[in-house]
């Protein structure tokens, strides 16, 4: 029953849309990007091969709605749809509306994305297989009065979490008995808003554990692979910030615990595409959280230890075709992903808008730049604040740390704030350095952001110097004349442009 | 932008440098800076969250709840309000103890970065 697409519709936008575009033509498959108005100055629709139009930049009127994408799906004629991740990813709903109207999903089943969807019916799974669970709460009474009292019988500290929830939103940890009301309502109103549903669970929340997660794969004969583990403790609120494959501190047994608990989760659920299962790990055992129904942001560190292209996987697998990998899956090296937040991160991590000026991501061996604007593109208040992904391998997660340095150190982004100064801090502290951050390690080291020093003399001096060497890019204004107000040092510095 | 030769710290330097807005953009030695340029510095431009009792918006976004009523006391840490921006829920505190003067704004309110939200006085 093999079905070969001749166009896949692309219901995402940013990096992970350039990605799909780019798997689209490798496998000679036209991808129609289904976009914002906005978002006509991105990367991906300058990619795409037809582009359509689903509505406005707010994302609930544009990249959530489901008929808007449904409709520009049947208009431009296309035979699957990939919904990359965020967004309409894991919405059983648009899944459903995909099947009905002949456009094949590339994902799993709605069955699939509504039984892990919904994380109550998806630890109810886990725990119909003995799966390892984390003690918690997850009934159907969700009256406040009856979450306040069951939070005070697991013990504090406790995490709220929207049972739709995902992606750090709906998600709060309540310290103490006074902060219960104000932290369940939060996650509840999160969930509202963010997923259409306020119904929570709690669940003792384990400190100083790390996250990890299995990537696992269903092809399409039915067979459920484990494709091993990322790390991804490096987190702020929740957000995942640095992902590595593999994890520097699980030993052979506890891998092989945690693959063959994803696997047999996956398989429970007949599960059919790229899925992640995440796990908590204290230190001494692990604990299964939730599993993701799509492909996930972190997934390049998965396919450079392994050497697999998943995107592919996963349009080939919808097409009914076998994988070429499956029996030979080996990890060699490691490999880091950071992730690149237009934020200020001398303002405590507030996202960074406005038009992207120059932007230069040099290559170089075993470096990947997953890169969703280029420069004269505006990155707006409307979406998420990733504008970017980069990753590393090498040999040895010390070799691949120190690539990453120096990568990030050639990464120039004009015209919006990077957390770029961040993750040099992050990669070189030590606790990170010697692979034993937990999931508090952001918090406990860098909830107070960057403290921004005064420039000294000489960059005072390079400054000014820099100033006069320069004409505003875009529209010089009138008021550009008096900028140049500051007396300019004369010693010392020599700047000259240089002819071109 | 421009490449521009530079001496810096002993060496001659080629850097990219472009001035967008007002500021200067440069990478030297691996990091990227940004420089403001004007002698007024506009207000509200880079500044945001709490300082001396003025609560701002940190980030355009929406006001999803407000925890105090005007003229009630709140101390230093209390939550004030909540607003969302880029998906995520962020709660703005009282930075000191004090009453909480009159606020022009309501739940559901799009705010703009470096919005006066409340003002606590003491």
């Amino acid at each position: 029953m093999a079905q070969r697409f001749k166009k896949i519709g692309i219901a995402n936008r940013g990096e992970v849309a350039v990605r799909i575009i780019r798997a689209c033509q490798e496998l000679g498959i036209d991808a129609v990007l289904l976009h914002s108005d906005v978002d006509q100055n991105s990367r991906a629709y300058r990619m795409a091969d037809f582009t359509e139009e689903i509505g406005p930049a707010p994302s609930s009127e544009s990249y959530l709605n489901i008929e808007a994408n449904i409709a520009a799906a049947i208009r431009s004629g296309v035979d699957a749809v990939h919904p990359g991740f965020g967004f309409l990813s894991e919405n059983a709903d648009f899944a459903k509306a995909c099947e009905k109207n002949g456009i094949v999903f590339i994902g799993p089943t709605s069955e699939a994305i509504q039984l892990f969807g919904d994380k109550v019916s998806a630890k109810n799974l886990v725990e119909s297989i003995n799966g390892p669970l984390i003690p918690g709460y997850k009934g159907d009474d969700q009256m406040l009065g009856r979450l306040m009292k069951e939070a005070d019988a697991i013990g504090y500290p406790v995490m709220v979490k929207a049972a739709a929830g995902g992606g750090g939103r709906g998600l709060k940890v309540i310290r103490k008995a006074s902060e219960a009301k104000e932290m369940i309502e939060s996650a509840q109103r999160e969930g509202k808003n963010a997923f259409g549903s306020s119904r929570v669970f709690l669940e003792k929340y384990i400190e100083d554990a790390k996250h990890i997660e299995v990537q696992i794969f269903g092809d399409a004969s039915g067979k459920v692979h484990s494709l091993f583990e990322r790390e991804c403790s490096v987190q702020r609120r929740h957000q995942k910030i640095i992902e590595e494959a593999l994890s520097p501190s699980l030993d052979d047994k506890l891998r092989n615990k945690i693959c063959s608990a994803a696997v047999q989760i996956a398989q429970a659920a007949k599960y059919q595409g790229a899925g992640t299962v995440e796990f908590l790990f204290d230190g001494k055992d692990v604990y299964f959280m939730e599993m993701n129904t799509r492909l996930q942001v972190e997934h390049p560190v998965t396919e450079m230890v392994l050497g697999v292209d998943l995107v592919k996987a996963q349009i080939l697998t919808a097409m009914g075709e076998p994988l070429l990998w499956w029996d030979d899956l080996k990890p060699r090296g490691h490999a880091i992903e950071c992730r690149i937040y237009a934020e200020d991160p001398y303002m405590n991590g507030v996202p960074s808008v406005g038009p992207l000026g120059y932007c230069s991501f040099p290559e170089g061996p075993f470096r990947r730049f997953e890169v969703g604007f280029e420069e004269g593109d505006e990155i707006t208040s409307n979406y998420d604040s990733m504008i970017a992904k980069v990753i590393v391998w090498d040999e040895s997660r010390t070799r691949a740390i120190q690539k990453m340095e120096q990568t990030l150190k050639d990464t120039v982004i004009f015209g919006v704030r990077t957390n770029i100064p961040l993750l040099f801090q992050i990669l070189s502290h030590e606790e990170f350095v010697r692979g034993e951050m937990t999931t508090g390690f952001f918090e406990k080291h860098f909830s107070k952001g960057l403290k921004k020093s005064d420039w000294s003399e000489s960059e005072k001096t390079l400054i000014q110097n820099l100033n006069r060497n320069l004409v505003e890019g875009s529209s010089a204004s009138g008021s550009d004349t008096s900028s140049v107000a500051i007396d300019p040092w004369t010693h010392g510095w020599n700047t000259s442009g240089r002819p071109s | 932008m421009k490449w521009l030769k530079v001496e810096w710290q002993g060496r001659t330097l080629k850097i990219p440098a472009q001035k967008l807005q007002g500021k200067i953009w440069f990478h030297l030695d691996g990091e990227t800076h940004v420089a403001e340029v004007s002698s007024e510095r506009r207000k509200g431009n880079s500044t945001g969250g709490n300082q001396d009792g003025v609560l701002t918006a940190p980030m355009p976004g929406k006001i999803l709840k407000i925890f105090k009523s005007s003229g009630e006391e709140v101390c230093q840490g209390d939550p004030v309000l909540a607003m969302e921006a880029m998906k995520m829920e962020y709660t703005l505190e009282a930075d000191r103890d004090g009453k909480l003067g009159e606020m022009s704004i309501q739940v559901g309110d799009q705010v703009a970065l470096g919005q006066v939200l409340a003002k606590i006085e003491e």
